[in-house]
C-alpha cells in the first residue's frame, strides 16, 4: 500500500455499495416479481367504454397506488382485480388480467375463490352489525377454515393494529367503534381469510388525519406479507405509502360526449413525484390541471 | 390550478433575481473601490451586505413556508430546491465582494501596480458577466446558456493563475509585495464568485433535466463523470 493509499484509508472511505443501496429504494425491474399482469384491458358500462387500453404489471409485496382525476377509471380498474365488476350487470371486461399467470376472467376461474385470495377494503367502513369478534370470524366460518378461531381473530386484529384497542370488548357491536377503528376492523376482516392481495378503494377518505396515519402505517407494515393496491384521491397519500404509482386520466372523444379513462404513466412513486415523464402527469401532481 | 402557490413561486423567483442584482451592484462597487482606491466606497460595499442578507433571509423564509404549506412536487419541487441553492450561492458571492472591499481598505496606504489592477478589473468584468449569464439562464430555463458558464469560468481561472506570476514579477520592494499578496486574495475572491455562478448554472440544469451533475469536477478533472440521479 502506498503512502497515499494509507492516507485515504485513514480518512475513511464511504462504501460505494452501501451508498448505491441506500439510493435504490426499490428492487430493479428485473428482480421484481409480477403478481398481476394486465394487458390491453377495456371495461365498458352499457357499451360505453369507461377505461381502455390499460396494460401494466403489479408487483408482489409492493404498495401500488392509482391516482387521477374523477372519472379516470381508477376505481373501475381496481375492481377488475377481484372481479367486482361482475356484480354490475351492464359491465363488460375485455383484455386480460393474469394473476400468477392465470387469466382471472377465464371460464374455469371461480369468482368466489378470486375474492378470497384478493380481498377488498372500501371507502366507507362497512362492518356487519355484529360483534367485533363475529365480524372477523365471519369470513373464516363461511370458508370453513380450519384452526383455532380465537387465535385467528386475534392474529387478524393484531395485523390490523387494532387488537390493543378492542381486546377487552370483542363481544361489543362493531358499530360502537370509531370510523377509523371500523376501517381497521374491515382490514382485519379482510386479512382473516388470509388473502394474498388487499385492494383498497379510497380507504382513508372518510377518516380523520390521525386514523388516516394509522391506516397508512398499517400499509407499510402489511406489505411485507401482502401485496397492496390502493386507489386514492389524495396524492400526498400516494406519495407517502406507494412504491409504484399509476396515473390515470380522462380522454374526451372528438365529439365531446365520450369520456374514457386511460393510463398515462406508471412508474416508481419517487419518479412520478420528482420527475414524471409525461407532461399530463406533471400537470396533475403539481396541481396545474386535472 | 393552484393559483396562490404558483404566484408564490413567481414571487420567490423575482426576489432571487432582485438579490442577484444586489450582488452585481456590490461587485461593481467593490471593483470601483479597487480601481480608484476609494476606501469610502469600500466601506459602503461592506455595509451594503446587510441588504443582500435581508433578501437572502426573506427568500429562505419564503421557501420554508412553501415547503411546509404547499408540498411541492415534480418540477415545482425541483424549482424550490434549486432556489434554495441559488439563494445561498448569491449570498456567498456577495460575501466575497465584502472581502474584496476589506482588502481594498487594507491595501489603501500601499503602493500598487496599475497594470495588475487592470487585470483584476478584467477578471471582475468576467465575474459580472458570469453572474448575469447564471441569473438569466436560470430565469429563462436556458440549459445551453447555463453550460456556457464552464467556458467562462475557464477564462477567469486562467487569469487567477496568471496573477500569481504577475505578483511574483513585481519585484522585491516589501510594500509592493504586501500589496501583491492582498491582490492575490482579491483575485481568489473573483475566481470564487465565478465558481458560484457555475454552481447556479448546475442548479438550472437540475431544474430543467431533473438530473444533478457537476459541470466540472475538481476530483476528476479529466472529465470523469460525477453525474448522479436526482
Amino acid at each position: 500500500m502506498t503512502d497515499t493509499q494509507s492516507e485515504l484509508v485513514r480518512i475513511g472511505g464511504v462504501n460505494q455499495e452501501t451508498l448505491a443501496e441506500r439510493e435504490r429504494d426499490l428492487p430493479p425491474s428485473e428482480m421484481r416479481s409480477v403478481l398481476f399482469d394486465v394487458s390491453d384491458l377495456q371495461v365498458a358500462y352499457a357499451g360505453k367504454p369507461a377505461l381502455a387500453g390499460v396494460s401494466l404489471d403489479i408487483y408482489r409485496n409492493f404498495v401500488t397506488a392509482f391516482i387521477g382525476p374523477s372519472g379516470c377509471g381508477k376505481s373501475t380498474f381496481i375492481r377488475c382485480f377481484n372481479r367486482m365488476n361482475d356484480l354490475i350487470p351492464s359491465a363488460s371486461v375485455h383484455g386480460t388480467v393474469r394473476y400468477h399467470g392465470v387469466d382471472l376472467y377465464g371460464p374455469e376461474v371461480d369468482p368466489v375463490e378470486v375474492r378470497k385470495r384478493i380481498g377488498m377494503v372500501f371507502q366507507k367502513p362497512n362492518p356487519f352489525p355484529k360483534s367485533i369478534y363475529d365480524n372477523i370470524a365471519f369470513g373464516p366460518r363461511v370458508l370453513d377454515m380450519k384452526g383455532n378461531m380465537d387465535e385467528l381473530v386475534e392474529r387478524a386484529l393484531r395485523q390490523a393494529a387494532l387488537w390493543d384497542e378492542v381486546k377487552d370488548r370483542l363481544k361489543e357491536s362493531a358499530l360502537s367503534l370509531s370510523g377509523g377503528q371500523q376501517q381497521r376492523l374491515c382490514i382485519a376482516r379482510c386479512l382473516a381469510v388470509e388473502p394474498e392481495v388487499i385492494l383498497m378503494d379510497e380507504p382513508a377518505s372518510a377518516l380523520d388525519p390521525i386514523s388516516t396515519t394509522a391506516i397508512e402505517d398499517l400499509m407499510h407494515g402489511l406489505k411485507r406479507d401482502y401485496t397492496i393496491v390502493i386507489v386514492t384521491h389524495n396524492m400526498q397519500q400516494a406519495a407517502r405509502v406507494a412504491d409504484m404509482t399509476a396515473f390515470f386520466s380522462v380522454k374526451v372523444s372528438d365529439d365531446g360526449k365520450g369520456r374514457t379513462g386511460i393510463l398515462v404513466e406508471y412508474d416508481t412513486t419517487s419518479k412520478i413525484f420528482t420527475k414524471p415523464s409525461d407532461k399530463r402527469t406533471e400537470g396533475y401532481v403539481t396541481g396545474r390541471f386535472g | 390550478m393552484r393559483i396562490t402557490f404558483q404566484q408564490e413561486l413567481e414571487e420567490l423567483q423575482s426576489l432571487l433575481q432582485e438579490e442577484g442584482q444586489l450582488v452585481l451592484r456590490s461587485l461593481r462597487g467593490a471593483l470601483n473601490a479597487l480601481r480608484h482606491q476609494d476606501v469610502e466606497l469600500a466601506q459602503e460595499v461592506i455595509a451594503f451586505d446587510d441588504e443582500v442578507d435581508r433578501e437572502y433571509f426573506a427568500i429562505q423564509e419564503g421557501i420554508q413556508q412553501l415547503l411546509a404549506r404547499q408540498t411541492p412536487v415534480a418540477v415545482d419541487l425541483r424549482l424550490v430546491l434549486a432556489m434554495l441553492h441559488v439563494n445561498l450561492h448569491l449570498e456567498r458571492a456577495a460575501d466575497y465582494c465584502v472581502t474584496i472591499a476589506k482588502l481594498v481598505k487594507l491595501a489603501e496606504a500601499l503602493e500598487g501596480d496599475a497594470s495588475l489592477v487592470e487585470g483584476l478589473e478584467e477578471m471582475g468584468m468576467r465575474a459580472e458577466e458570469m453572474l448575469i449569464v447564471a441569473l438569466e439562464s436560470f430565469a429563462d430555463r436556458d440549459l445551453e446558456r447555463a453550460e456556457l458558464l464552464v467556458d467562462l469560468d475557464e477564462l477567469i481561472d486562467t487569469a487567477n493563475r496568471r496573477l500569481v506570476h504577475d505578483v511574483l514579477a513585481l519585484g522585491g520592494k516589501t510594500e509592493l509585495r504586501e500589496w501583491g499578496l492582498r491582490m492575490i486574495l482579491v483575485s481568489r475572491c473573483l475566481e470564487r464568485i465565478g465558481d458560484h455562478a457555475v454552481d447556479i448554472g448546475e442548479q438550472t440544469a437540475f431544474l430543467i433535466t431533473g438530473e444533478f451533475r457537476e459541470f466540472t469536477d475538481a476530483s476528476h478533472p479529466d472529465g470523469g463523470s460525477n453525474g448522479r440521479r436526482a
